[in-house]
């Protein structure tokens, strides 16, 4: 029976890859992999379904997340990310390891929002158990080299730091309700909201002005002396001489040039506590690389590690690449006697050739139209 | 650079704020069908659409900055960076019912809306709607249309909308009375957050001569 309407679509944001184009994820999937097995990252992987409370980044917002019940009751959900769920499996299956623990993934990703995909591949790494700053240079070094790795041109890093904005609400005083709205509509970029309730707050001046230029701040280590000269609060200077150290780091790791500093982004998911970084591609309008350092999450585990780690949305970075015309086969194999097609065939498979085999009784006349449409350089007839 | 501008009544200040700046651009204009200008002097492209599409230019980057009143900002509600108030296209947004039924005063003067509970709302803006009325602890069905709002209550479609109004003029033809503000928008220049990082030399040079101007 024909299917009704809905059974012949798709839900919104969820897509089929054809052929060609699950060429091109699984390359540089397997590219980037590859680069993370070289920086010692291994690979794991978390179910796809697990209970909602697992997997929420954060636990005080709003989720983006697919939600379902299991037979008895509980909620269950998709994941939408790999950080929250590997932080359970690291705290409850991997616990007293020997950190830190340098892991890394290849998977979907669910999210029920209106943007774009909503179901995508990531990959990413995770660093745990170390609150260096080494760490965050490695793994932000290591985003760099995985996007230059698949050829993108005029790609650009900018690098933050939560501290200093929590440190500049800690020295206004401002209660923690306050902050997370102020937080929130930085994250958005909202200026105009940002702007108008700075200027009603009633801060000191001085803060006024310098949570107004926050988003400003936008070089290179120039602008961390300029953050200084504003505020020498312990906090402050602690995330400025850190983000320092990281872009120091980024220059022996040979990267320095591809990353800007840029106090200005802070990230959506407020688990992000220390250094964090986006990675953007020109004409991607969304940020193609998402990271930084979350020294709180572990703790919600019951197993306080520090950590950091990044994400690249490669499902989105597909467009990116011209799709290749792939091949189906090697060869096209055709003839008259059954048996005699299949033995060849395997003989060939044997020897590590793709083999079509043809279905059928045809001539070389069919047999030669199949193998252009197919795009099959070579035809063998078996008689 | 790629700036978006909307079609109608913003498109002339827009294009006038532009031109003060050094982007000359007064030749634009939505008449000629023309829907994409280049502008080599000032390395600038330009591009008209519906103001309800721009936050969607722009939030998937075909356009690098937007001019899109607040009104639409907030219905769509999509991830831009808002960067600064434009000032002009000022407008408020109202709760308007006919004059035979609009509902008895509070002491403060204000209209009790607590008797409108599951009643209709015909409304361009059902998220703004709904967030308005959810915020008095309210729960209204909004009814979507896509202009002459005014007619809705007129034909019994709804018992009230929730519209913009610049000067009031049409409510009164209308015989519809305002019975709550719900907030005041004006034109906001959006960005794309990306092109906002990867292009924020220009683009912060632009909202400084636009502050100057303002």
């Amino acid at each position: 029976m024909l299917r009704s309407n809905l059974g012949q679509r798709i839900p919104e944001g969820m897509r089929d890859l054809l052929p060609e184009e699950i060429v091109v994820q699984e390359r540089l999937e397997k590219e980037i992999l590859m680069l993370f097995r070289q920086w010692s990252y291994q690979k794991v992987l978390t179910p796809t379904l697990e209970f909602t409370a697992c997997v929420q980044p954060d636990i005080e917002q709003d989720d983006s997340l697919y939600k379902f019940f299991d037979r008895e009751g509980r909620i269950l959900s998709l994941r939408s990310e790999l950080t929250t769920p590997i932080a359970r499996l690291v705290s409850t299956r991997m616990r007293g390891g020997a950190y830190p623990l340098r892991l890394c993934y290849g998977a979907d990703v669910y999210r029920n929002t209106s943007v774009r995909h909503r179901e995508f591949r990531q990959v990413g790494v995770e660093l745990v158990g170390s609150d260096q700053d080494l760490a965050d240079a490695e793994v932000i070094a290591l985003a760099v080299e995985a996007i230059a790795g698949l050829g993108l041109k005029n790609y650009q890093f900018n690098l933050g730091h939560m501290g200093i904005f929590s440190g500049l609400m800690l020295e206004a005083g401002v209660d923690e309700g306050t902050q997370a709205r102020l937080e929130e509509a930085l994250a958005r970029k909202d200026m105009v909201g940002v702007e108008s309730w700075v200027k009603q707050s009633g801060l000191p001046t001085r803060v006024q002005e310098l949570l107004l230029r926050l988003p400003h701040f936008h070089g290179g280590e120039e602008i961390l002396d300029e953050v200084l000269e504003w505020s020498e609060r312990p906090a402050i200077r602690e995330a400025v001489e850190s983000l320092r150290q990281i872009y120091r780091y980024l220059n022996d790791f040979g990267v320095q040039e591809y990353v800007s500093l840029d106090l200005g982004i802070l990230r959506g998911f407020s688990y992000y506590t220390g250094a964090v970084f986006e990675g953007y591609v020109p004409g991607m309008g969304f940020p193609v690389v998402e990271g930084g350092r979350y020294d709180a999450l572990y703790a919600d585990f019951g197993v306080p590690l520090p950590a950091t780690g990044f994400a690249i949305h490669l499902g989105n970075l597909l467009e990116q690449f011209p799709l290749p015309s792939t091949e189906t086969a090697d060869i096209l194999v055709y003839g008259s006697k059954a048996e005699q097609i299949i033995r060849q065939c395997q003989a060939l498979r044997a020897k590590g050739k793709r083999v079509e085999m043809v279905l059928g009784m045809i001539d070389g006349d069919v047999a030669r139209k199949m193998a252009f449409q197919k795009h099959i350089p070579e035809i063998l007839c078996v008689e | 650079m790629t700036i978006a501008l909307p079609k109608g009544k913003l498109l002339i200040d827009s294009i006038q704020l532009l031109s003060r700046i050094g982007i000359e651009c007064s030749h634009v204009n939505e008449d000629s069908r023309k829907l994409f200008y280049d502008l080599p002097d000032s390395k600038v492209k330009i591009i008209i659409c519906r103001a309800t599409d721009i936050p969607t230019f722009v939030e998937y980057g075909s356009a690098d900055l937007g001019f899109v009143g607040k009104d639409t900002l907030l219905e769509e509600n999509k991830d831009v960076a808002e960067l600064l108030d434009l000032k002009f296209g000022f407008c408020r947004f109202v709760v308007a019912m006919p004059e035979a039924s609009v509902p008895p005063k509070l002491p403060s003067g204000e209209y009790d809306l607590s008797g409108l509970n599951h009643q209709r709302v015909a409304t361009k803006f059902p998220r703004v709607a709904e967030t308005f009325f959810s915020g008095l602890g309210m729960q209204v069905n909004p009814i979507k249309l896509h202009g002459n709002i005014e007619l809705a209550p007129c034909v019994d479609l709804a018992e009230m909308i929730v519209d913009i109004v610049s000067t009031g003029k049409t409510l009164r033809e209308n015989h519809l009375v305002e019975v709550a503000p719900i907030l005041e928008a004006t034109s906001r220049l959006i960005a794309n957050r990306v092109a906002y990082r990867l292009k924020y030399e220009r683009i912060q040079e632009l909202i400084e001569r636009l502050r100057e101007d303002l």
